[in-house]
């Protein structure tokens, strides 16, 4: 179908009315279903920004050895294993495995003190306090991509923020 | 309070006409900075899929994109307080998006230059409906007259239409010119693309506006 450039030109200058909001309603959808907004993308956003947020008062740990968790947040499948991140002022070294439809993860911090871990999962939260040994663990965490905040009482003033993993 | 009543409607009225996302990104940068993070929050939910689909438009495959997004977001928080005018930042946002795209594709079309020539320039929205999975097919059914025209459109009109149709009105002049399109390509007058898209589904019967 072609029609003349006088026509086109006259539809071009109309005003927008309600076929044309119809029209956009059928190409919205048509966005969302050929490429739909991959699930998870806003809330892993928003922990990025939440953790960006803390960022003048953090300690970024490095994952030492193979990152065998580290895997990208598209990855579904569950890694069990256990993986060491490490600063200047924090070893943390964290085991995972699936238990239920959850996942378990076991974790231990030097040096040992009373440690209050959170763990972020999209925009929930949970937070533990490890014993005096620097042990801690999460019974019932979610799959998908989470990262452990660390907060020290030696040193209040700055935490310690895991790299993003997937559990 | 007679007055009130009076001036109220007009208030409102203005108020539900001008409301897009630029405003309520203006008004999230300016929370943020007094140290209210909720707007912004809220402001990643309503605009990442613009980003996203502004990001895709340009070429960049799922994973780039995902980097690409959550980095835009990142830039603007952590230079949220050099922004002179919060009122330009859903227009830099875009804008950041879009450069990054294309220099991510541009370094993985050198990448792949010996594997494949440039055959996949952006093809956004323009997969056949029988390529889609079967339950996406099913479901987008009643528009297939809309996704026959839409493939057939000139590549810029497709971006423009498809990320125009994201926002509402008050957004339409921000994404054209954040896209590199003239002002004035669409709203308040129909533009040349959406003239042709409308001419084109009125002239076939299988297209219906309901």
């Amino acid at each position: 179908m072609s029609i003349d450039d006088t026509t086109l030109a006259l539809l071009a200058d109309g005003m927008l009315d309600e076929t044309d909001r119809v029209i956009f309603e059928g190409l919205a959808r048509m966005v969302e279903t050929v490429d739909p907004v991959p699930a998870g993308l806003v809330e892993r956003i928003g922990m990025a920004l939440t953790i960006e947020a803390l960022q003048a008062e953090v300690a970024e740990l490095r994952l030492v050895g193979e990152p065998a968790l580290a895997v990208r947040a598209d990855e579904t499948s569950i890694e069990a294993g256990t993986i060491t991140f490490t600063t200047d002022v924090l070893t943390v070294m964290i085991s995972v495995r699936p238990e239920g439809g959850h996942v378990r993860v076991d974790g231990w911090a030097a040096p040992a003190e009373e440690i209050e871990v959170e763990l972020h999962q999209g925009g929930d939260l949970t937070v533990t306090v490890s014993d005096e040994d620097g042990r801690f663990s999460f019974v019932d965490a979610d799959h998908g991509p989470a990262r452990l905040v660390l907060r020290r009482p030696s040193d209040p003033t700055v935490p310690v923020v895991t790299p993003q993993i997937e559990l | 309070m007679m007055s009130d009543d009076l001036v109220e409607p007009v208030d409102t009225a203005l108020r539900d006409q001008g409301e897009g996302l630029a405003d309520q990104a203006a008004r999230a940068v300016l929370a943020y900075r007094e140290g209210e993070r909720e707007p912004l929050a809220a402001l990643v939910h309503v605009m990442t899929p613009l980003l996203w689909h502004t990001v895709r438009a340009q070429g960049a495959d799922p994973e780039q994109a995902e980097d690409i997004v959550q980095n835009v977001w990142l830039t603007l928080v952590r230079d949220i307080d050099q922004i002179r005018d919060p009122r330009a930042t859903l227009q830099w946002m875009l804008v950041t998006a879009k450069r990054a795209a294309w220099r991510t594709v541009r370094r993985s079309r050198d990448e792949q230059v010996r594997q494949s020539n440039d055959e996949h320039a952006t093809d956004w929205l323009t997969t056949p409906v029988e390529d889609l999975p079967d339950s996406v097919a099913v479901r987008s059914e009643r528009d297939e007259a809309l996704w026959q025209h839409v493939r057939a459109l000139p590549d810029r009109c497709r971006k423009l239409l498809g990320l125009v149709a994201m926002v509402e009105r008050p957004d339409y002049a921000v994404v054209s010119q954040a896209l590199g399109m003239p002002v004035g390509s669409i709203g308040p007058t129909r533009g040349r693309c959406l003239a042709k898209l409308r001419a084109a589904l009125t002239a076939d019967p299988t297209w219906s506006p309901s």
